[in-house]
């Protein structure tokens, strides 16, 4: 059971966080190829979760493999914000859009 | 905000698991709740139906969602040769609802760059459209591309002496122009 769950819960979770991400494409924000590797390595988690509750060694290599494969969107992500943290980068939010914005200096 | 988090501490759970169990010398190992043998005809039975009935739940939310936020698309009118914010203001009391023409909702901005209106603000996946607009013509405006002009959309909603107000802003004009209004 534990694999089971561990693999569908994070199949499930990573999906759907991917899965809204490539939803911004509609607002017009470009698409990273590496969002649909990682939604294909979501799919192949979510595979090898019901795979673990008949051969689970055999489950396991197909998670591993599923896992590196949803790595290859987050691993990048992950050293850009570290990076982007470390050189104390300005990073465009919402929320420094909104300081700049002339608007929000006459609240 | 905690879904990228979340996302990220399960998957270093299922990649730790299942390279140990991958690597893991299985000849002589008893099964234990970690390291468990194949599930039991029930358990794979019940398991299974259940897992499968959550993802078909969670699909059919996605596309009920889906279908439900399919919002109309807006068509903001900007004079021509307007650089700089834009500002819209919804629910504002006395002030006139937005048009529609085309099925999209029409935001004529003024030459200051702010609009109010008593409409509601609209939220869900929609394609926007951008346009300069004179007494003449009107021209389209890129939102994306290399010529893009239409920077730093947000959505907001403050609190001040005339009550709470929803509103949105973006900045028109080029990349530099953004960038040097953002130093500012």
């Amino acid at each position: 059971m534990l694999p089971f769950c561990l693999y569908f819960v994070a199949a499930m979770i990573t999906g759907f966080n991917v899965y809204t991400l490539l939803a911004m494409t509609l607002y017009g924000v470009p698409f990273n190829p590496l969002e649909f590797v990682s939604l294909l390595g979501s799919l192949c988690l979510m595979i090898a979760a019901f795979i673990s509750l008949f051969r689970p060694y055999v489950a396991a290599r197909v998670a591993l493999v599923a896992s590196l494969l949803i790595w290859s969107f987050y691993g990048p992500a992950i050293a850009k914000l570290v990076r982007t943290k470390v050189n104390n980068h300005s990073v465009l939010s919402a929320s420094l859009v909104s300081h700049a914005s002339p608007y929000s200096q006459s609240r | 905000m905690i879904l990228p988090y979340l996302a990220i501490a399960l998957l270093t759970l299922a990649t730790v698991y299942s390279a140990i169990v991958s690597f893991r010398q299985t000849e002589g190992a008893a099964p234990s709740w970690i390291f468990p043998t194949a599930a039991s005809r029930p358990t794979r039975i019940i398991v299974g139906s259940l897992g499968l009935a959550l993802l078909i739940s969670v699909g059919l939310w996605l596309g009920l969602g889906a279908r439900n936020n399919s919002l109309r698309s807006s068509r903001f009118l900007i004079p021509e040769g307007y650089t700089g914010w834009v500002r819209v203001e919804f629910e504002v009391q006395g002030a006139a609802p937005l048009p529609m023409e085309g099925g999209e909702y029409v935001l004529r901005i003024p030459a200051d760059g702010v609009l109010q209106t008593s409409s509601a603000e609209q939220y869900g996946w929609a394609k926007d459209h951008y346009y300069y607009y004179s007494a003449q013509s009107e021209r389209v405006i890129p939102a994306s591309g290399p010529d893009e002009l239409i920077w730093g959309r947000i959505n907001g909603e403050e609190s001040g002496a005339r009550g709470k107000r929803k509103y949105e802003e973006f900045f028109v004009g080029t990349a530099e122009q953004f960038n040097n209004q953002m130093r500012e």
